[in-house]
């Protein structure tokens, strides 16, 4: 489920769907999102990171993979950082993805429902979300930079961003 | 594709038939609309873990043009049509016998093309699916989309992503005459599908 080294050759690594890494500098997080979200957790001070490529809001009590979903993800990640060394005072936090994509159908919500219940969670366990990139129509390909925290947001058709 | 788990169950050649079978009459579909010799041949029938499906497809990070459908709303899965963007502007360019497009963007007529590229491919391998195992499954209206494909894959997969870890995918290449196009034809049914599937088996045998 989790990683915690980036591959040495290239320091960069594509974090999959229901995945969690966790990695110090210098590396760098990959991961292209529809209507998953991308949960990244950050500390300054020790130059960790975390990313979670969260697929569904709820794992309705199912533990066995904490990273696909939103509810279970956010607990998660705040123990794995803690874990690693990293006070929660000192974390920050970024959300990028949940886009509803064509059509939508009876998924149309669940872009939209896995921000909300990750920025939620975020929020009760008072970690400052400091950048947020979600909704919308279009997919996004990210980039956590675990140097400096930036986290760059490309998507079709649109400028890239860095929240 | 790589590391990648193939099936090693009794069913998987039986699967592969049918996923053959449905791959024959959309060649045989894709013929006459084009009024050329494309043909279509089964590449894969895989189960990937969920985590690496955009990975083991080697759909790459740049953005593809596709036609999307689901089957009985997306309780039965899905099917993604991909091209490259040059590709799909070199077919659009022959299916109306015009200048290839460069872009940027596509007008009405060359998505409704492509699109209709799609709902006949679509249709032509469901319908022989729907034939061999003797269950209804219908296609939903096809959606043009210019994406990342791995984005348009996560919700292809919603409907089955919540109980299962690993996701069944037929892949079916493309060929003009003797050469290779860039485009991939992905059906990706649901667990569910899967089971009426296998029990459909011997009477598409």
């Amino acid at each position: 489920m989790i990683t915690s080294l980036a591959k040495e050759q290239n320091k960069e690594t594509a974090v999959g769907m229901g995945q969690a890494v966790v990695v110090h500098e210098p590396a760098r997080l990959t991961s292209i999102l529809g209507s998953c979200v991308a949960v990244t957790l950050y500390s300054p001070k020790l130059r960790l990171g975390m990313l979670s490529h969260v697929v569904l809001p709820n794992g309705n009590g199912n533990l066995a993979a904490p990273a696909k979903f939103a509810d279970t993800a956010v607990p998660y990640m705040l123990s794995t950082m803690q874990e690693r060394g990293a006070r929660r005072s000192e974390l920050i936090a970024k959300v990028a993805g949940g886009a509803c994509m064509f059509g939508g159908g009876r998924f149309m919500d669940i872009g939209e429902s896995n921000a909300r219940v990750a920025i939620a969670l975020l929020e009760a366990a008072r970690v400052p979300i400091v950048g947020r990139d979600i909704a919308g129509t279009v997919g996004r390909r990210i980039c956590f930079d675990l140097s400096n925290g930036n986290l760059t947001v490309e998507s079709p058709g649109h400028p890239s961003r860095i929240i | 594709m790589t590391d990648v788990s193939c099936l090693e169950t009794a069913n998987l050649s039986l699967l592969r038939e049918l996923f053959a079978s449905a791959t024959h009459d959309a060649s045989a579909a894709m013929c006459c609309w084009t009024n050329s010799l494309i043909t279509l041949t089964l590449d894969e029938v895989c189960e990937i873990p969920l985590q690496n499906v955009c990975a083991d497809l080697n759909l790459g990070d740049e953005p593809l043009t596709m036609v999307v459908f689901d089957l009985d709303g997306g309780t039965s899965g899905a099917m993604v049509l991909t091209f490259t963007e040059q590709s799909a502007r070199r077919l659009a360019g022959s299916l109306l016998e015009a200048e290839v497009g460069q872009g940027p963007g596509w007008n009405e007529l060359e998505r409704s093309a492509l699109t209709e590229t799609g709902n006949i491919l679509g249709c032509a391998y469901v319908n022989a699916i729907t034939r061999l195992i003797d269950h209804q499954v219908v296609p939903s209206v096809p959606h043009f989309v210019v994406d990342f494909a791995a984005s348009v894959l996560q919700q292809a997969l919603l409907g089955q992503v919540h109980s299962t870890d690993t996701v069944l995918i037929g892949r079916t290449r493309f060929q003009h005459k003797d050469a290779e196009l860039d485009w991939w034809l992905l059906f990706i049914p649901t667990s569910d599908l899967r089971t009426v599937m296998e029990r459909g088996l011997p009477k598409a045998r």
